[in-house]
């Protein structure tokens, strides 16, 4: 499909889908704690009603900085289903979250200042994760461009397991789910009044709602990269994913934010870093049987040595005086 | 149905009492009537919500968190008083701390009865005050659009109540860039104001959109100076050129006067902003408390 298409497509669909994924997830939270629930449109009429209050402001320039965290929101998603370079994207969100949490610092009451210090936390927590992500997709199919990674033969969370669990952790954190709600946190819970987005009212928390829409359906588009050989398969497992992450909200309580920094770097360490360390040494192994000739670099040769292939009689001295 | 009735957000307040109507107000939430299926939201967060919940009597250490959660809902917005003790102050009344129910303080548009009301009947209440927020919606918008046939005039005597709680609406947001509520606009009571307007020399001027006071100033002469001082404008309708109107309107009741002059804070760069566009220039400054110092502006008329 041509890569416009798809970014038009985005565009229009994105606020629909994440809207209702939005409405989904509340109506599902209310069913896993047997009550009835809203109706599924509701964070829709949520935010029509928003556009109609009176937008209470303490400093004008907080709700520039929401803009431009909205703006960038969607084009976080532009370059991701346009089919870009999958670290622009990631730079794009970033830079999307610190407008976040520029706006909340802008604002200057305590609560939203405390938000705002936890977002920063949360995006410290997450980043390593995302990035390691983004190299092992690199690493299988050898290129970070989205449109090439989706479209590749092999289905990726075959080879990425560790990375694509590491990237379930994330995504709690991404959705600000429990048990890293910290900064702020969708359902009834009232801690720290309403965390990073405590000064907005209005038109601005409405687009703050519109913002989280696309980036829940840009993350969701993530989910399905991980399956891209098999688009059905693709499309469910984000579903899924998402329904997994809403069950998770519900069965556990909040983790204070040195754990969540603990164990999201850790989960990063040892599921990220330790998969990326496999699929390195798989795909070193082919490379064996032609590692004799002079023209490979020396590393190469060095790391096979113990693998019991025995260097070419030629291929010793050549070692020797480079070293 | 707009989309008022659909998404009402709530802010509970307990003021005092047994807690008996806060605990029932907390079981609305809970899987038996989950009011959630209404579209409500339990927010804890004044700036967000549109409803403001108040169960138990005021006393005086309340008095000053429900003014001010009341003033930091964003408009539309209702209050619902809930249980025998948040309607007249209830058994409660007599006690020396109480100053009786929630409308003692702020004005109130649906009362549910009850010691303590069920959650059927806060939920109704609840349900009520919908209809109200969506007739105040209505008001605000028609209000919004017949802004260009605002009317200019000016205020008399009578009109002392109204000009005093807008002036207390709008000088919130000065109150919240100071960080400080010891300005004499938030301080001046109704006695005060009403002797303002028996002074021959001073004039008052208001903005009267469909029979409603959205905007005032006022000035006085001394010498040749016409001192011009409160360019107050409903938080709902800034930004519309209307205390630019307001300036003019007052700068042109004083055809005598050869110099203009105003004062506000130091850190209300709004303000500024809007009368060095006017053509006013700064010529000193005053401390007034640690946290405020005023800025004197002035304009020879030319």
């Amino acid at each position: 499909m041509n890569p416009w298409i798809r970014l038009l497509i985005y565009l229009v669909a994105a606020p629909v889908v994440g809207g209702l994924l939005a409405g989904w997830d509340r109506r599902i939270s209310a069913r896993m704690q047997s009550r009835q629930g809203p109706p599924i449109f509701q964070p829709f009429y949520d935010v029509l009603k928003l556009v109609q209050k009176e937008n209470v402001v303490v400093r004008r320039s907080q709700n520039y900085y929401i803009f431009f965290f909205l703006l960038l929101a969607i084009f976080t998603g532009g370059l991701f289903f346009g089919g870009a370079d999958l670290l622009l994207v990631i730079f794009a969100l970033t830079l999307a979250a610190i407008f976040f949490v520029l706006g909340a610092y802008k604002a200057s009451s305590p609560y939203s200042f405390i938000g705002a210090e936890r977002e920063l936390i949360q995006m410290m927590a997450y980043e390593p994760m995302i990035l390691l992500t983004a190299i092992g997709m690199y690493m299988v199919t050898k290129s970070f461009a989205v449109n090439e990674i989706a479209s590749h033969p092999t289905l990726l969370v075959l080879m990425l397991p560790g990375i694509f669990l590491g990237f379930l952790y994330t995504l709690e954190i991404k959705f600000r789910k429990s048990p890293f709600d910290l900064s702020c946190s969708h359902h009834a819970h009232q801690e720290l009044v309403r965390g990073i987005t405590t000064e907005f009212s209005g038109r601005t928390l409405a687009m703050i709602e519109i913002a989280h829409w696309y980036e829940s359906v840009f993350l969701l588009g993530w989910v399905y990269l991980f399956f891209g050989s098999l688009p059905v398969l693709g499309v469910a497992m984000s579903l899924l994913v998402f329904v997994f992450i809403i069950l998770v909200d519900n069965v556990f309580a909040r983790l204070k934010w040195q754990t969540a920094l603990k164990s999201a770097w850790l989960v990063a360490a040892v599921l990220g870093f330790g998969n990326i360390l496999v699929l390195s040494l798989l795909s070193s192994k082919p490379a064996d049987p032609s590692g004799s000739g002079d023209a490979k670099p020396v590393a190469t040769t060095r790391m096979s040595a113990p693998g019991g292939t025995t260097p070419a009689p030629g291929n010793a001295p050549e070692t020797a005086r480079r070293n | 149905m707009s989309s008022f009735s659909k998404s009402p957000w709530i802010i509970h307040y307990d003021a005092s009492s047994c807690n008996g109507c806060d605990i029932e107000t907390l079981a609305c939430l809970t899987p038996i009537y989950d009011v959630e299926r209404l579209g409500v939201i339990n927010t804890g967060n004044p700036k967000h919500a549109d409803i403001f919940v108040v169960t138990g009597a005021v006393n005086e250490q309340s008095k000053a968190v429900i003014c001010n959660i009341y003033h930091q809902l964003p408009e539309p917005k209702v209050v619902v008083a809930v249980g025998a003790c948040a309607l007249s102050g209830g058994i409660f009344s007599e006690c020396y701390n109480i100053s009786g129910g929630v409308d003692s303080v702020i004005p109130v548009d649906v009362y549910v009865p009850g010691c303590a009301a069920r959650p059927e009947a806060i939920i109704d209440g609840v349900v009520q005050a919908l209809g109200v927020l969506e007739k105040k919606q209505k008001e605000m918008t028609s209000l919004a659009n017949s802004l260009d046939q605002a009317l200019y005039l000016r205020a008399e005597k009578s009109d002392a109540p109204e000009i005093l709680a807008l002036q207390k609406t709008a000088y919130q947001s000065e109150a919240e860039i100071y960080g400080d509520d010891s300005l004499p606009a938030l301080q001046q009571t109704l006695e005060e104001l009403q002797k303002d307007f028996e002074r021959p020399e001073q004039v008052f001027i208001k903005t009267v959109v469909n029979g409603k006071i959205i905007g005032s100033v006022r000035g006085h002469t001394v010498d040749d100076t016409a001192c011009i001082s409160r360019v107050i404008v409903h938080p709902y309708f800034r930004g519309r050129g209307i205390g630019r109107r307001l300036v003019e309107e007052i700068e042109k009741t004083f055809p005598n006067a050869k110099r203009f002059e105003v004062k506000t804070g130091h850190k209300s760069e709004r303000n500024l902003f809007q009368f060095r566009h006017h053509g006013y220039q700064e010529f000193k400054t005053e401390p007034f408390t640690p946290a405020i110092t005023w800025v004197y502006l002035q304009k020879e008329r030319k």
